[in-house]
């Protein structure tokens, strides 16, 4: 099984990623402060205000701006593909995501309809320079291996995903209610946590997984179609929810389900087989993101066996949680302390002040820091779970705790990015004054 | 004395392969090369190498089975080994 060759000479600067991992830390404490200023009173609807609020402030802030960063790094890596003008796209999308996920924040919270509009046209510019340049990047690749086919699906999903969300959001901005709203307000969380996150998640891993826990590839079945049979079954799913059929629906929605819990058994099986015994903070990241995508699939089939399940508002809330605060949000942890490392190690052996002053790539972010921000994040899913069955109890220590986890990813990160700058602005001049650089 | 120095890193995980083959090449005695064993190709070293003064030569034996020989550019008793391995393949 071949591995796909790794081009690191095309790589955009560091800046480009970076900027966007930088930045999502920030967003989750303000998805945090959200959920603390908003008290228990909304977690009785999935759909009320301040949750919506921060469940974009999480999908977009943070979510999404880590996997278009961490697209912008790949792409031209892992595809052999260059992206078009990786520091203007990579500065253009992420300051209108940036700009448009607080707008939409804004907009979702007050019900201001001058927000959502903002929102609408800096998000629609943000969807726009995103992904018509991962659009080129995925068309001129000259390899279409399994994770290039991942990643256009992933992208294709993003596209439904925001042109659903765009029309909802026009449909608020001028007083909400339109016809298929609610049809539209289905499809949209689906097409974005099972179409872009998911997708574009399991093309990752089957680069990262292999090569960052050496692990061997992927069992060729599963690598070859997977994504295909995921996006497919959307499509199925989707339509089936349209014309109100509900035997496609299911079976398309226990295919997906079939297929996430597949992906994440089989991840954890070539976990179980990695050379490199002793277990890091990615791995345990990686754990936790993959029991909470099973646990999320088991809640999805328990409410498909006894529907009354499903009518209780922690019902739906637990689902998202698992999804997003569990799966999501783990295994883009588990990533970033694998990928941001690498960056800062690669970029400054490229660079010709770092050469000489190389750190050894585990000391960029130490084990112990990423541990920290591990268990904030376990106790952060636990009591946000425990917040969508008991919300008066578990709201606030919920939102306190995800802060803290998110102000652990910030500072962690942060001295990542430290390091780099004083390595470079060290040696900034070639020959070195003897007297201050002995 | 093959004048060969053995560096396994198949078992290691990006950058570490790199790291350590950087850090071997740069204590490469005259005359010495450095074989380096990785289950990927080490496509990321090649040009590190090239601006480092190193040249060198790969061989692939089966998936998940490289080899790559380095010497110093200016270091022609080295290049010679490095060229000729397996033949100067120093066996327990």
């Amino acid at each position: 099984m071949t591995a796909a060759p790794l081009s690191l000479e095309q790589a955009p600067p560091i800046s480009v990623p970076l900027r966007f991992f930088l930045t999502a830390p920030a967003f989750g404490l303000l998805a945090a402060a959200v959920l603390l200023a908003g008290g228990p009173a909304p977690w009785g609807s999935r759909a009320s205000p301040v949750l919506l609020a921060a469940t974009h402030l999480l999908t977009l802030g943070v979510i999404t701006q880590v996997m278009m960063g961490a697209m912008l790094q790949l792409l031209p890596v892992v595809a052999g593909s260059p992206v078009p003008y990786a520091r203007a796209t990579g500065a253009a999308a992420h300051l209108l995501l940036a700009a448009g996920a607080l707008a939409l924040a804004a907009g979702l919270w007050g019900g201001d309809p001058s927000w959502m509009r903002a929102a609408v046209a800096l998000l629609a510019a943000a969807f726009a320079v995103f992904l018509a340049a991962a659009a080129v990047s995925l068309a001129r690749a000259p390899v279409a291996h399994r994770t290039v086919q991942a990643m256009r699906l992933a992208i294709l999903a993003l596209g439904v995903t925001a042109g659903l969300g765009l029309t909802l959001a026009i449909a608020r901005g001028r007083g909400g209610g339109a016809a298929g709203y609610a049809l539209l307000a289905a499809l949209h969380p689906a097409w974005g946590l099972l179409g872009w996150i998911a997708l574009l998640v399991v093309g990752v891993a089957y680069q990262v997984v292999p090569m960052f826990q050496i692990t061997p590839a992927y069992p060729p079945v599963l690598s070859r179609g997977l994504a295909p049979a995921l996006f497919a079954s959307l499509v199925f799913w989707s339509v089936a929810t349209a014309f109100g059929d509900p035997w496609v629906r299911l079976a398309a929605g226990l295919m997906l389900a079939l297929g996430l819990a597949g992906f994440a058994a089989a991840t954890l099986r070539l976990q179980a087989r990695r050379r490199r015994r002793l277990p890091d903070p990615s791995l345990q990241f990686w754990r936790l993101g993959l029991a909470a995508l099973l646990a999320a699939v088991a809640l999805w089939l328990a409410g498909q066996a006894r529907p009354a399940l499903t009518a209780a508002p922690a019902y739906g809330l637990a689902l998202g949680l698992l999804f997003l605060a569990g799966y999501a949000l783990s295994l883009i942890n588990a990533m970033l302390y694998k990928i941001v490392p690498f960056l800062v190690w690669l970029h400054l052996s490229a660079h010709p002040a770092g050469r000489g002053r190389l750190p050894n790539v585990k000391d960029v972010i130490p084990d112990r820091r990423a541990r920290v921000h591990l268990w904030l994040h376990r106790g952060a899913i636990a009591l946000l779970l425990a917040a969508a069955v008991r919300p008066r109890a578990f709201v606030y220590p919920a939102a306190a705790v995800f802060a803290a986890a998110n102000l652990a990813l910030g500072l962690n990160l942060l001295m990542a990015w430290g390091r780099y700058r004083r390595i470079i602005a060290g040696n900034a001049t070639p020959s070195p004054d003897p007297r201050t650089h002995p | 004395m093959t004048g060969e120095r053995l560096l396994d890193v198949s078992a290691l995980e990006p950058p570490e392969p790199l790291q350590r083959a950087l850090a071997a090449v740069a204590t490469l005695a005259p005359g010495e090369y450095l074989h380096m064993r990785h289950r990927r190709e080490p496509l990321p070293l090649y040009p590190l190498l090239q601006e480092r003064g190193y040249d060198h030569r790969t061989c692939r034996r089966g998936d998940g089975e490289y080899h790559v020989l380095i010497w110093r550019r200016d270091d022609p008793e080295a290049a010679a080994r490095g060229r000729a391995w397996p033949q100067t393949e120093h066996r327990p």
